[in-house]
């Protein structure tokens, strides 16, 4: 088989950036490969390409293009940020909106650029040896490559970008977008501050939920110099912030973002459900459990009283809850009742439990076998909020029997006694 | 060429459980159609009820007249659940261990409510019989079986009125399936079901 041609035409993708790769050494690498290694022959020249282009620190020439259409490499577009799209070369103008601590030292810089169509997150390889960007100045970034990094497009600047600064004054005022309508990557909110949730990590700064006219998002913001608790029941503009998807379930990371408090007042939708079901399912985890005494924790421990960050605490609180499925017979809900709730569901009180708990030879078992014959197969109301497909219940009331379904169900049939 | 070719497909949504269809056991025990959704080992199987609903799963309420441990290795038991239209046949085994000790110790007779699976046996003469394995099984007291016949009745309406309007990719299978069902006949059941509580 001959490999010049291939040889030839990896050559000639490199000679672009100014590389003279030796012919002979790429034409015995990918013989050696389909030969000796019996590699398809398409295979064999992807990595012998992206193996040079490793050695000279140039990003995988084509990448995205179909093989054998190379010869393109380089040619960039000038493009809005809203329009690039993964896997192309773009050249685009935007503004430094956030800079964030580089997670690797093979990241020289990263943040967010943005122009007045959107934002991207960028990222600047340490090896490009690139300018230093500033937050706040706007610059020319030709020759970049946007991927797609965790479903999430990214900008990446490496060494064959060119980063001009250039002087523009535009302010840039993005739109916020309903929560509703938030994708994975860069999204702007206005939004109020509905609840604050206790920390579950010790480098967690603050976390809760935000909610606007459309729907309500999980939000976190981690310790960092100079970043600010949101005041529970305010309002901010949330420019730039991160949206993250774990679970088909998005989420806000509020470090990247520029937030701004403002005087208005948002009417919070929904979240409040009540759902009538047959409870099918108790989950375990249910009944008696006990919980985490470091102040901002509150975590279940496991039955050995470890915390999974705390570690062993003798010191536990005992807390009663059940999880479970209320089931309408068209949808299934996944419920959480909280102590309160449970108590008055199953006429067991925490000292009961907890009494049943420490005496009983089945100890905490027995406190959920009791909850469980108690409420499984049982017609109940639950209502509470609603958050990622779960209810928090505040309430709850056994379903009574109505005469008043019963005739409306018998006219409904039909028919008279025969 | 690029990397995206090995992508993941997008995960689906988050986990949604399938949901607990109510029927009398009169509808039940005429099934005779089930199938898989998706080529997955693990997809789910569904029962096709002659009224036009797929079901993965059942909430039953009724009274447990009979309970008969079988096995000697692998102990299981079946039981007799009757509602006002009919009979439910339920079954545990060493895979539902927990459902198992719970129906172990249910004296009969003893109002029940199951949640469980149902599934479809032909027998060596050639009948037909719908099972259901029970996943969890609890005593409970008249009142909820009252309201478990007001809601299976609802939901028995609910489909013979869907049938006869605008049909779903399951109602046509049933209709394809059970060609000589007519779901009318589940009205009239529906409404023996409801007389016979008192009022």
């Amino acid at each position: 088989m001959d490999y010049s041609e291939a040889a030839n035409r990896i050559s000639r993708k490199f000679a672009q950036s100014g590389q003279t790769p030796d012919v002979k050494k790429i034409e015995g690498k990918l013989k050696r490969l389909v030969d000796e290694f019996g590699v398809q022959p398409s295979e064999a020249e992807r990595s012998v390409t992206s193996e040079l282009a490793k050695e000279f620190n140039l990003p995988v020439p084509g990448a995205g293009s179909a093989p054998g259409g190379g010869g393109k490499g380089g040619g960039t577009e000038e493009k809005k940020i809203a329009e690039s799209v993964p896997g192309e070369w773009v050249t685009l103008e935007g503004k430094i909106v956030a800079l964030s601590a580089p997670a690797s030292p093979s990241i020289a810089q990263s943040g967010i650029i943005a122009d007045d169509s959107g934002a991207i997150r960028f990222v600047v390889w340490a090896k490009s040896n690139a300018p230093a960007m500033a937050e706040g100045s706007w610059y020319r970034i030709e020759s970049a490559v946007v991927d797609e990094f965790k479903g999430v497009a990214n900008l990446k600047v490496h060494s064959g970008t060119t980063i001009k600064e250039i002087t523009e004054d535009r302010s840039l005022i993005p739109t916020p977008a309903p929560i509703r309508d938030l994708h994975p990557g860069i999204g702007s909110v206005r939004a109020k501050v509905i609840q604050e949730w206790d920390a579950s990590h010790e480098r967690m700064l603050q976390s809760g939920l935000l909610g606007d006219e459309t729907g309500t998002i999980k939000f976190v913001m981690w310790k960092e110099p100079g970043k600010e608790r949101l005041v529970p029941g305010a309002v901010y503009n949330l420019f730039y912030t991160q949206v993250d998807e774990f679970n088909g379930r998005l989420s806000l990371n509020l470090n990247t973002a520029t937030i701004l408090q403002e005087e208005g007042e948002i009417a919070v939708s929904g979240g409040e459900a009540t759902i009538t079901g047959a409870m099918v399912h108790i989950a375990p985890g249910s009944g008696i459990i006990k919980r985490c005494p470091v102040e901002g924790c509150n975590r279940a421990l496991s039955r050995q009283n470890y915390c999974p960050v705390h570690e062993i605490q003798p010191k536990f609180i005992y807390d009663l809850r059940i999880k479970g499925w209320l089931d309408d017979g068209e949808k299934t809900h996944n419920v959480l009742v909280q102590r309160e709730v449970v108590e008055s569901l199953t006429g067991i009180t925490l000292a009961q439990a907890q009494e049943i708990a420490e005496n009983n030879p089945l100890g905490m078992d027995e406190v959920f076998l009791q909850m469980r014959d108690k409420v499984l197969g049982r017609y109940i109301t639950c209502s509470g909020r609603e958050i990622d497909n779960r209810l928090l219940v505040n309430k709850c009331e056994i379903v009574k029997f109505s005469s008043a379904d019963h005739t409306a169900l018998l006219n409904r049939a039909g028919g008279v006694p025969s | 060429m690029s990397t995206n070719a090995k992508d993941m497909p997008r995960r689906e949504g988050a986990f949604e459980r399938e949901p607990a269809r109510r029927v009398f056991a009169a509808e039940l025990r005429e099934c005779r159609y089930q199938f898989k959704d998706g080529e997955d080992e693990k997809s789910p199987t569904f029962v096709l009820l002659p009224s036009g609903e797929r079901s993965n799963r059942i909430f039953i309420v009724g009274t447990l007249t009979e309970k008969t441990r079988q096995g000697e290795q692998n102990i299981f038991y079946r039981g007799r659940v009757v509602d006002p239209t009919g009979t439910f046949f339920i079954m545990a085994g060493s895979y539902q261990p927990e459902a198992m000790q719970q129906l172990a110790k249910i004296e009969t007779p003893a109002f029940v409510a199951v949640i469980g699976k149902p599934s479809l046996y032909q027998k060596p003469d050639g009948a037909w019989l719908v099972s259901v394995r029970v996943e969890s099984i609890t005593v409970v007291d008249k009142e909820t079986r009252d309201l478990w016949v007001l809601d299976a009745a609802k939901h028995t309406l609910d489909r013979v009125d869907a049938y006869t309007k605008e049909p779903t990719p399951d109602i046509l299978k049933a209709k394809e399936q059970y060609p000589t069902i007519d779901p009318s006949l589940f009205r009239k059941i529906a409404w023996d079901a409801l007389a016979q509580i008192k009022m």
